[in-house]
């Protein structure tokens, strides 16, 4: 009998099977074998010679790769906060069942639907300093553009903020969500103690909905270390590479100079630096869980 | 069960159908999508002398002369490497594809596209008809390794109009500068008559023009920059000179501040500026801007290659296209495809040239009908005179990007111009080094 049951056991690990054979093959073959080729000196298309750790040696002096590290950080505090507040305040003010909020729910999501070329066609319309709207709006105010582009203290600002117009309707959704799943029965007993609506937001909503904040701030984190397509497009990094994030120098170096050894190097770089943020953010918020 | 062996064996039989008799084959190329000013069967609704219209109408007639073909066309962005890499990576690189004749080298040197001399021979394709720049710049170690469909440069289109204004017109030709003084006087004095910029070129989210000029003007000045395949030496007076004179018009506003590619076209267009420092393929684009009444450009439009500053002959960066055919499986039926279109190709030369590119065949190069379109003239004897980087230097695209890079930066004024050219130097001197 137990021996039947072991075997029944065993046979229901079928039903997760194609996930995980598709994980293994497209997520951690890939992953390891990444991290074994960073180990060499490797062309795209041909030959391939092992230089141990020389590639990672390479890139800590390569003042290229350490600027693009720099960025991808700043781009990262940039967005990854208002990314996290912003649609709080949307859902939080959404959160009703009328037809204004579900049409303005409907508008601060469409922006997400949008392809990054579309994001960045509209953006590079309105912030591009010859002819741009923005350009033409100061014009029309008797100002001068501001080089949105084409400045490097402001580029990765207007990263951030065609980032956060692009990124904000999925979080939304989440806290949407999450909101809707707290028991209305706490809020009319919150009511009948006369809580006013800071206090209520305060003491019953903020914490109801702290695990969908870890969620989207872990989330967030990780989807923005990743930034590629904005910058690839609008200003392939300039100016003076002030623009330029990790993504896409890995790019640069694996298809442009075919140079994948390296690549994969920066690529590793790149996954230990999400991964430690993620697991710092992790246990710091599980942390303040815990002691509250 | 036998209810549903009859249904297997009856889908089964449904499936099987005659033979196809069409060869479909994977075309990618550059140059844009335009389908919309080009309607399948019609000539182009306007500007029928642009690169992407006369590419797109060539291959639609192709395709209606040789019914028993079908082109599977694919349209990469400019210049079409990194998606092309990728298909290589995934195995599925197309059956032809456009290539610039700087990038062969990279894909011959890995075994990635095929010969051609004697594809070429078997259906008549001629190779001893190509220009000598031609010839030069699809041979690669002895053999031919692609069909070549222009020679092309950056020149400078002049908008005569503005130049008139500024007093820069003699005997109905644009008074060009001989010397970096000359050149800045020039500016400044066309910048006090019109208020507008002298030079008008990409300077943001673009790295190509920038390396162009430096290349031009460093053979304008004999400087031996590639002393062998493997270095670079661009932290030199020669480089210096020339990046400090364009450091210097920009600062002085003498060229237009943060204009990407297509806002620098338009300022061209618009009459916002003198002279757009852009390739070949803007002539067809210009002319007939010239030709419409009303527009900016209708007061005088000029073509002219870079005016030499240093004292050398007349010389200019020059590259071009090509059609090769990547190494992969193919049927014999699909391989006499692509040759097929290489050669139709080949005939129709002439009509590619319409665009402002040098032709690539000698008899169309000599022929009244391409000296008889406009500006040809002046400019095809760059065809001669125009120099490529050496044959050897692999990663020319990557190095483009690299010196355009720090080009920009230093121009633009982020970067001292003494750092922008070390840095370039000691950049390209790695990757070129790292190459195995």
């Amino acid at each position: 009998m137990g021996a039947r049951a072991a075997s029944r056991q065993w046979s229901n690990a079928l039903f997760v099977a194609p996930y995980l054979i598709a994980y293994l093959c497209l997520l951690i073959f890939p992953l390891v074998s990444g991290m074994g080729l960073s180990l060499f000196k490797a062309d795209l298309f041909g030959g391939r010679e092992f230089v141990g750790l020389e590639n990672f040696a390479r890139l800590f002096k390569d003042t290229v790769f350490l600027q693009s590290v720099a960025n991808t950080f700043y781009f990262v505090l940039l967005t990854v906060p208002p990314l996290t507040v912003i649609p709080l305040f949307l859902a939080l003010l959404l959160n009703r069942s009328d037809r204004t909020a579900a049409i303005f729910r409907g508008v601060f999501f469409s922006s997400s639907v949008l392809s990054v070329t579309i994001v960045t066609l509209i953006w590079r319309m309105i912030l591009m300093t010859e002819g741009g709207l923005a350009a033409n709006i100061r014009h029309a105010m008797g100002f001068d553009a501001i080089p949105f582009l084409s400045d490097p203290n402001l580029v990765m600002i207007s990263m951030a903020i065609i980032t956060v117009w692009w990124c904000l309707g999925l979080p939304m959704m989440l806290y949407l969500s999450a909101l809707q799943q707290v028991p209305q029965d706490i809020y009319e007993a919150a009511e009948l103690d006369n809580s006013g609506w800071f206090r209520t937001l305060w003491s019953i909503t903020l914490p109801a909905l702290s695990r969908t904040v870890i969620l989207v701030a872990i989330f967030q984190c990780v989807l923005q270390f990743q930034l590629f397509g904005q910058p690839q497009l609008i200003t392939q990094g300039g100016p003076n590479g002030a623009s330029r994030p990790i993504v896409l120098f890995i790019f640069e170096v694996g298809f442009r100079r075919w140079d994948i050894g390296y690549a994969a190097a920066a690529s590793q770089i790149l996954f230990g630096i999400i991964l430690l943020a993620t697991l710092i953010q992790y246990f710091v918020t599980s942390r303040k869980q815990v002691s509250s | 069960m036998k209810k549903l062996l009859l249904a297997v064996a009856l889908l089964a039989l449904g499936s099987c159908s005659e033979k196809s008799e069409v060869t479909e084959i994977s075309v990618q190329r550059i140059f844009g999508e335009c389908r919309a000013n080009v309607p399948k069967g019609q000539p182009p609704l306007r500007n029928p002398d642009g690169e992407c219209e006369i590419v797109t109408q060539i291959l639609d007639d192709f395709e209606k002369r040789n019914p028993d073909i079908r082109l599977k066309v694919n349209i990469a962005p400019w210049p079409g490497y990194d998606q092309l890499s990728a298909q290589y990576a995934a195995g599925d690189p197309p059956d032809v594809v456009t290539m610039h004749m700087s990038v062969m080298p990279d894909f011959v040197s890995r075994g990635l596209i095929e010969p051609l001399d004697a594809d070429f021979a078997k259906v008549g394709l001629d190779v001893n008809n190509f220009t000598p720049a031609a010839r030069n710049g699809v041979t690669v170690k002895g053999h031919v390794y692609g069909m070549p469909f222009d020679n092309w440069t950056q020149l400078w289109h002049i908008n005569m109009g503005l130049f008139q204004k500024a007093g820069l017109v003699r005997d109905g030709q644009p008074i060009l500068p001989h010397s970096p003084d000359e050149l800045l006087a020039q500016a400044r004095q066309f910048k006090q008559a019109t208020g507008l910029p002298y030079l008008l070129q990409p300077t943001d989210n673009e790295r190509a023009a920038f390396t162009r000029n430096i290349y031009t003007y460093l053979l304008d000045q004999n400087a031996v920059f590639f002393p062998d395949n493997k270095h670079i030496r661009l932290d030199t007076p020669e480089a210096r000179r020339i990046v400090e004179l364009f450091r210097q018009i920009y600062a002085e506003g003498l060229m237009a501040p943060a204009q990407d590619y297509p806002a620098a076209m338009a300022a061209f267009l618009n009459g916002q500026g003198g002279i757009c420092m852009v390739g070949t393929w803007m002539i067809g684009a210009f002319e007939a801007e010239a030709n419409t009444p009303g527009r900016p450009l209708s007061a005088g439009y000029a073509v002219r290659p870079y005016p030499m500053l240093y004292g050398g002959k007349q010389t200019a960066y020059v590259d071009g296209h090509a059609w090769v055919m990547p190494r992969r499986e193919r049927t014999p039926e699909q391989r006499a495809a692509v040759i097929r279109l290489m050669k139709f190709l080949q005939q129709r030369d002439y009509d590619w040239s319409r665009t402002g590119h040098l032709p690539t065949q000698a008899d169309i190069a000599r022929s009244p009908q391409y000296l008889g379109l406009p500006h040809r003239d002046g400019i095809v004897a760059l065809a001669t005179v125009g120099q490529t980087l050496p044959a050897g230097v692999e990663r020319q695209i990557a190095i483009q990007d690299i010196i355009g890079d720090e080009m920009a930066s230093a121009i633009t004024g982020h970067k001292p111009v003494a750092q922008a050219l070390k840095d370039a130097e000691h950049r390209v001197n790695d990757l070129l080094f790292h190459v195995l």
